[in-house]
């Protein structure tokens, strides 16, 4: 006598599988998550992460409501909210920022131009160097200096002999 | 009032307080939004709620906005991306506050079944199914969540969703060799 089991429905043969993976997947990056949810990555690369989101509730779970909440309009958030996230820059950040001076604002400006910061600090090097070289360089501007102060003290001797001859009635 | 699509990357990035003033307002709502559905398992106060949107805003800007200058525009738009922070971040502040609670009714019943410790689970093969295949039929049978969610998330038309859950299916019967049911009403 043989006895006919009844096939298993879909719902029953899933439930019979041991789903759990012996090793856990790798973690999962905010930035991949964001990338996936976007339906932005490459075959093999969203099979990692639809691997990591099968074996974690968790990251299933986030996935739906994540999908959900950025699929439709939000209500206002609390006024509240936003006054204490503003008050947590300050314009002290800008002045910090801008502490680097005009060459971290000559790299940015350059940035945004896409030319590379070795490019732009080689440029910066041969302008300062050319504007130099323009204005005679350390060995004339110390000459320079040594006249100007020479030619101030000359001065201020030939006033002091003259002042001395002066008082005397030569 | 802005929109985050608008929102000037690189100022922000750099400091600037009315840049940073004009990403919040634009930003608040997904946060707001965010948080408060995570934090709905945790069963936490309008107060916790606020605090790990302002926890949000906190990893934003520190260390001079270190996380933002992490953000990749190429890959992800900043809705999506600031979505997920946020999330993380409000996870993170649950888990310092008290340990998830969750309505029975909200639990699929899968969650709550008691395993039947005579009845050895069958192991899947390692390549048997795919990972979107084992992923659509964890959604459908562990989660409960019906073709046209699944279709939503996964970018996908509710047909691709049928048909590689039958595929998946057809495999798992083939490999376990399980009739199902429909052939077994045709045969007999």
């Amino acid at each position: 006598m043989t006895v006919e089991r009844n096939p298993l429905s879909d719902k029953e043969l899933w439930q019979r599988l041991a789903t759990d993976q012996d090793v856990a997947p790798a973690a999962v990056s905010d930035m991949d998550f964001a990338a996936w949810l976007e339906g932005r990555l490459s075959e093999t690369a969203a099979a990692r992460i639809e691997a990591a989101v099968a074996a974690d509730p968790a990251l299933r779970r986030a996935a739906l409501d994540l999908a959900d909440i950025l699929g439709k309009p939000l209500p206002e958030a609390p006024a509240r909210m936003a006054v204490r996230a503003q008050a947590l820059v300050g314009f002290e950040a800008e002045r910090q920022a801008r502490r680097g001076g005009w060459l971290v604002e000559f790299l940015s400006w350059g940035a945004t131009l896409g030319v590379p910061r070795a490019a732009m600090v080689t440029a910066a090097v041969l302008v300062a160097a050319s504007g130099f070289m323009l204005g005679g360089g350390l060995g004339q501007s110390y000459a320079q200096q040594k006249y100007v102060v020479a030619s101030n003290q000359a001065t201020e001797n030939s006033s002091e002999l003259t002042a001395l001859y002066t008082t005397d009635g030569i | 009032m802005t929109d985050l699509n608008q929102i000037d990357l690189q100022a922000l990035k750099a400091g600037s307080k009315r840049t940073w003033d004009a990403f919040v307002v634009a930003s608040t709502p997904l946060i707001n939004a965010v948080a408060r559905r995570t934090l709905s398992a945790y069963r936490l106060s309008e107060e916790d709620i606020m605090d790990a949107a302002q926890d949000v805003y906190v990893r934003l800007c520190a260390n001079e906005f270190r996380l933002l200058k992490t953000y990749d525009p190429t890959r992800a738009g900043l809705s999506t991306w600031l979505a997920v922070v946020a999330r993380s971040t409000a996870v993170d502040y649950a888990r310092r506050r008290r340990q998830a609670t969750s309505p029975i009714d909200d639990v699929p019943e899968t969650a709550l079944a008691v395993e039947d410790r005579h009845v050895e689970k069958l192991r899947i093969p390692e390549g048997l199914l795919t990972e979107r295949q084992t992923l659509i039929l964890k959604y459908l049978y562990d989660e409960e969540r019906d073709v046209g969610e699944i279709a939503d998330l996964l970018k996908i038309d509710a047909q691709t969703v049928r048909s590689t859950h039958h595929k998946a299916l057809l495999r798992l019967r083939e490999h376990f060799r399980e009739e199902d049911p429909e052939s077994a009403k045709k045969r007999g």
